[in-house]
């Protein structure tokens, strides 16, 4: 049968629409590893702490969920040593096991956003929500060259190994100087070759784009923002003193 | 602006949110958390300084700097980078301004001026101390004992001078670093 | 469709002029192949004719450029880009979207095309060009051929009456640079105005109307298509530029190993991706022979570039080891034993002078460094970039100098990935008796090419991955 773009469009659409992601990963930033909240918001940040897992497994991302979950293992495993562990290294133990279980889940979160989202569908989510040009451009762009960046740093590192440049054979300040140089002029030529060839293709005409991604609110968005709604009500119930359970 | 102006700012934007998240990592451990406003505006200075030879019209600076606002905001550092974020941002492109965009010295100043946005990343635990540790009584004791003697309360302006001063160190290694590999490479 | 009238330009950044009066004119439904030896000219034009020059990278321009009858240097950027399209030589940067499909609608959603025009246009390409195999992917999992395919098809999917290709198969092995051959013939047939500036000749020859041979800045030579028809390699490489005849490394037969030949050996090699249970490298038993050039070939996708990264002990992952002079070398010996010359090599260049990197690359405890140093840039013919920043090297030059940071660290194995891609009929020539030389000195060559050219000038022996 002949490829039919459209249909394949809303075939891969993803579980969640990027508008929605935004506000998971704002959530978690807030409430589970910024901690906002008190003892009424515990089990809200249960869920909000289970959400990322379930979604890498629902997009079918297997490696980062099983990745994640040992991680979070390792976690719970020190906080659960911190009984039996004697003097300093219980409290190194109880301080790295909460860092690592609060940082694991909102990480796992951004791994979601990051791989489940393409830099089409950023763009389309910020256009639905009616970002100026001069926002969704520079975020797009750096979006699309995290990996890059990242890609060119290995690059680098793996050129000092072979030509024997470690942290302890010559000065910090020189290490610094070789990784990051080459590593920046690499990036930004990239960036530039991007650049060129986008304008060539009409980027940043004065008019209103459109977009192939296939995109919107459906039922899980719904109850994912409402439990979003719920959050916040919940969180400033609590700043009024409200006590629930 | 047109949309060179806005890829670049994706450009230096991406540069610079690596380099800081990669060395923000060390925060973690609490004698880094202050040292964190030494670090960061020395590092960051490299892609600034370079990003500000790019910039020749007024409003980059500020786009960038809310970007990384928005960035903290979406990382778990709460509301108050983008306050600092913003004043940083109008005060940095100012400052460009005034020197019409070319004067080497005020892209250093510009930069200190810049880096100002990361005491914003402090400023709950000086504002509200209390909650502060409340939200982070499980990570131990202990930890909160060595965050709360590294950071008694008049280590707030210090924090502030440190990431301006350090910014304008950060600035001066930028243009060293300007001279000595970019120009020479055809970059700047 | 395309005028050029003695048009003259100078990169902001350059003091000598990249195009010195040059005039061309191509007309509606013409394929034109621009060639001539590298920094000859013929990016810059492709980029006055999209409007990059003057709007995206300023200089000094003289003459005019007008495309559709309107001059170029006043109309933006985006007006130019619904008239022309551009298929550029790095595939790894070109890309603004990071999923197929998203990159084929980029153009026409810039524009503000309708979306249900936009996926019939979509279908349109992928059924003519035969992309069904690519669609609804990540641009990470696609190979460097799988990349141009893509970029050919949002060029495609614009529907541009011009379609310029700034050497878009330098990275391409020959079957890739086959399906860019089919790519262009489909654009042929349908009248569009195409525009090639290639090195890489052979995959095009035949396809072309007139090509038009530059040299430093200028239009050189003419040729129609019947004139072309009766040059023969030799008379290219007279004018610098690359042969016309397809060939492919299958084709070449070099002698294998023998029992008496004095070889190193590879046991056991086995190395995958963390979380990929296919090994990309699988070899559990090669000769090479020492103190010769061996040319490494196999498709895009064979695993090549792996294979000399877990050569150079740069994978951990990497089981196996290499057998050297009667030693055995794990991992992290090989990391002493072997330098490799990475396909970006401006990667691996990190000082403010050519002099200063030969210098940091010099074993422990040798005497005077700086002549040593010079003598080896010497004998490299990179006396004249002493002081020079290694990253304002051509990309000729930075593999030079690579090579001699090689000479210098006194290694015995010299691995080079592509070192002949995007050089011209010169340059890869210079390349070629390189490497001899450093294999005079007794070190082991090992180079990864598609390159037929550089295989038949230096190699003496050829080993095939995949």
């Amino acid at each position: 049968m002949a490829y039919a773009s459209e249909q394949a469009q809303e075939k891969r659409r993803g579980f969640l629409d990027p508008r929605t992601k935004l506000m998971l990963v704002l959530l978690l930033a807030v409430f589970v590893l910024g901690g906002l909240g008190g003892s009424t918001l515990k089990p809200v940040k249960t869920v909000l702490s289970a959400l990322p897992f379930a979604l890498l497994l629902i997009e079918g991302k297997t490696g980062r969920f099983l990745r994640g979950m040992i991680m979070l293992g390792i976690g719970y495993g020190m906080l659960a040593a911190v009984g039996v562990l004697p003097g300093v290294l219980r409290h190194i133990a109880l301080m790295c096991g909460g860092i690592l279980t609060r940082f694991v889940v909102t990480v796992m979160m951004g791994e979601y956003l990051i791989s489940s989202t393409s830099v089409s569908e950023f763009i389309a989510g910020m256009e639905r929500m009616h970002m100026p040009q001069a926002v969704i451009i520079p975020m797009s762009v750096m979006f699309r060259l995290f990996p890059a960046i990242g890609a060119e740093w290995t690059s680098v590192r793996r050129a000092m190994r072979m030509r024997g440049i470690h942290l302890g054979g010559a000065k910090a300040g020189q290490v610094i100087e070789y990784q990051l140089v080459p590593m920046m002029t690499s990036t930004v030529r990239i960036g530039e070759e991007l650049s060129a060839s986008a304008l060539s293709r009409g980027l940043a005409a004065p008019v209103r784009r459109t977009n192939v991604c296939r995109i919107g609110f459906r039922i899980q968005d719904y109850i994912l923002l409402a439990g979003g709604v719920v959050t916040v009500v919940l969180w400033v119930m609590e700043l009024c003193g409200v006590k629930l359970w | 602006m047109n949309g060179k102006d806005l890829i670049n700012i994706g450009i230096y934007g991406a540069i610079y949110f690596v380099i800081m998240m990669a060395v923000a990592m060390l925060g973690m451990i609490p004698i880094f958390l202050p040292l964190l406003a030494v670090i960061v505006p020395i590092l960051g200075g490299i892609p600034f300084m370079l990003f500000l030879t790019r910039v020749k019209k007024p409003g980059m600076i500020f786009i960038l700097t809310m970007i990384m606002g928005v960035m903290m905001l979406l990382t778990g550092m709460g509301p108050w980078p983008l306050l600092t974020c913003a004043l940083a941002g109008l005060g940095a492109e100012l400052c460009m301004k005034s020197g019409n965009y070319q004067d080497a010295k005020k892209a250093v100043l510009s930069y200190g001026i810049f880096s100002m946005w990361i005491f914003g990343n402090y400023l709950p635990l000086f504002t509200d101390y209390e909650g502060y540790f409340a939200q982070r009584a499980d990570y131990g004791q202990a930890y909160i004992d060595a965050v709360s003697r590294l950071m008694p309360l008049w280590m707030a302006p210090v924090l502030l001078i440190a990431c301006f001063v350090c910014g304008i160190i950060g600035g001066l290694i930028g243009r060293k670093l300007l001279k000595k590999h970019f120009e020479k490479a055809g970059l700047a | 469709m395309v005028e050029l009238e003695h048009v003259t330009f100078r990169y902001g950044s350059e003091t000598e002029a990249s195009l010195k009066d040059v005039s061309l004119q191509v007309n509606e439904g013409e394929c034109i192949l621009l060639s001539g030896p590298s920094g000859c000219g013929k990016t810059t034009i492709l980029r006055l004719i999209n409007g990059l020059i003057p709007h995206y990278y300023a200089g000094e321009l003289s003459g005019s450029v007008r495309v559709n009858g309107k001059e170029v240097e006043q109309t933006e950027l985006y007006e130019t880009a619904m008239h022309t399209g551009m298929v550029f030589q790095n595939p790894r940067s070109q890309f603004y979207s990071t999923d197929t499909t998203g990159e084929m609608a980029f153009a026409c959603e810039n524009r503000g095309m309708p979306e249900h025009e936009i996926y019939a246009r979509i279908d349109d390409t992928v059924r003519r060009l035969g992309t069904e195999k690519l669609m609804d992917r990540s641009i990470f999992q696609l190979s460097d051929g799988e990349k141009q395919k893509i970029a050919c098809a949002s060029v495609d999917v614009a529907g541009t009456e011009i379609i310029l290709l700034d050497e878009p198969s330098a990275n391409l092995d020959d079957d890739a640079a086959q399906t860019l051959r089919e790519i262009i013939l489909e654009w042929r047939k349908q009248g569009r105005t195409i525009i090639a500036a290639e090195h890489r000749i052979a995959y095009l020859w035949d396809l072309f109307d007139r090509a038009l041979i530059m040299d430093s800045g200028r239009m050189i030579r003419e040729f129609s298509r019947e004139e072309a028809d009766v040059l023969s390699a030799a008379d290219l490489a007279a004018m610098g530029l690359r042969t016309n005849i397809q060939e492919s490394p299958k084709d070449i037969v070099l002698p294998a190993c023998t029992e008496t030949d004095r070889t190193m050996v590879i046991r056991n090699f086995r190395f995958a991706y963390p979380g990929c249970k296919e090994a990309v490298v699988s070899i559990p038993e090669l000769r090479i022979a020492q103190n010769e050039i061996t040319a490494v070939t196999g498709a895009n996708g064979a695993g090549k570039t792996s294979f000399l990264n877990c050569l150079c002990g740069l994978e951990k992952h990497c089981e196996g080891i290499l057998e050297y002079d009667g030693k055995s070398y794990d991992n992290k010996q090989r990391q002493k034993l072997c330098y490799m010359v990475m396909q970006d090599s401006a990667n691996q260049l990190f000082t403010e002078s050519v002099l200063e990197e030969v210098i940091i690359s010099l074993t422990a405890g040798t005497a005077d460094e700086k002549t040593a140093a010079l003598r080896i840039l010497e004998a490299l013919d990179l006396s004249a970039f002493t002081d020079r920043h290694p990253q304002s090297l051509s990309g000729g030059q930075k593999q030079r100098l690579a090579i001699a940071c090689a000479l210098a660290s006194g290694r015995k194995i010299l691995l080079l990935d592509e070192p002949s891609s995007g050089l011209d009929y010169r340059h890869m020539r210079e390349m070629a008796e390189l490497l001899k030389q450093v294999c005079e000195t007794g070190t082991t060559v090992l180079v990864v090419t598609h390159d037929c050219e550089l295989i038949r000038a230096c190699a003496g022996r050829k080993i095939t991955l995949g």
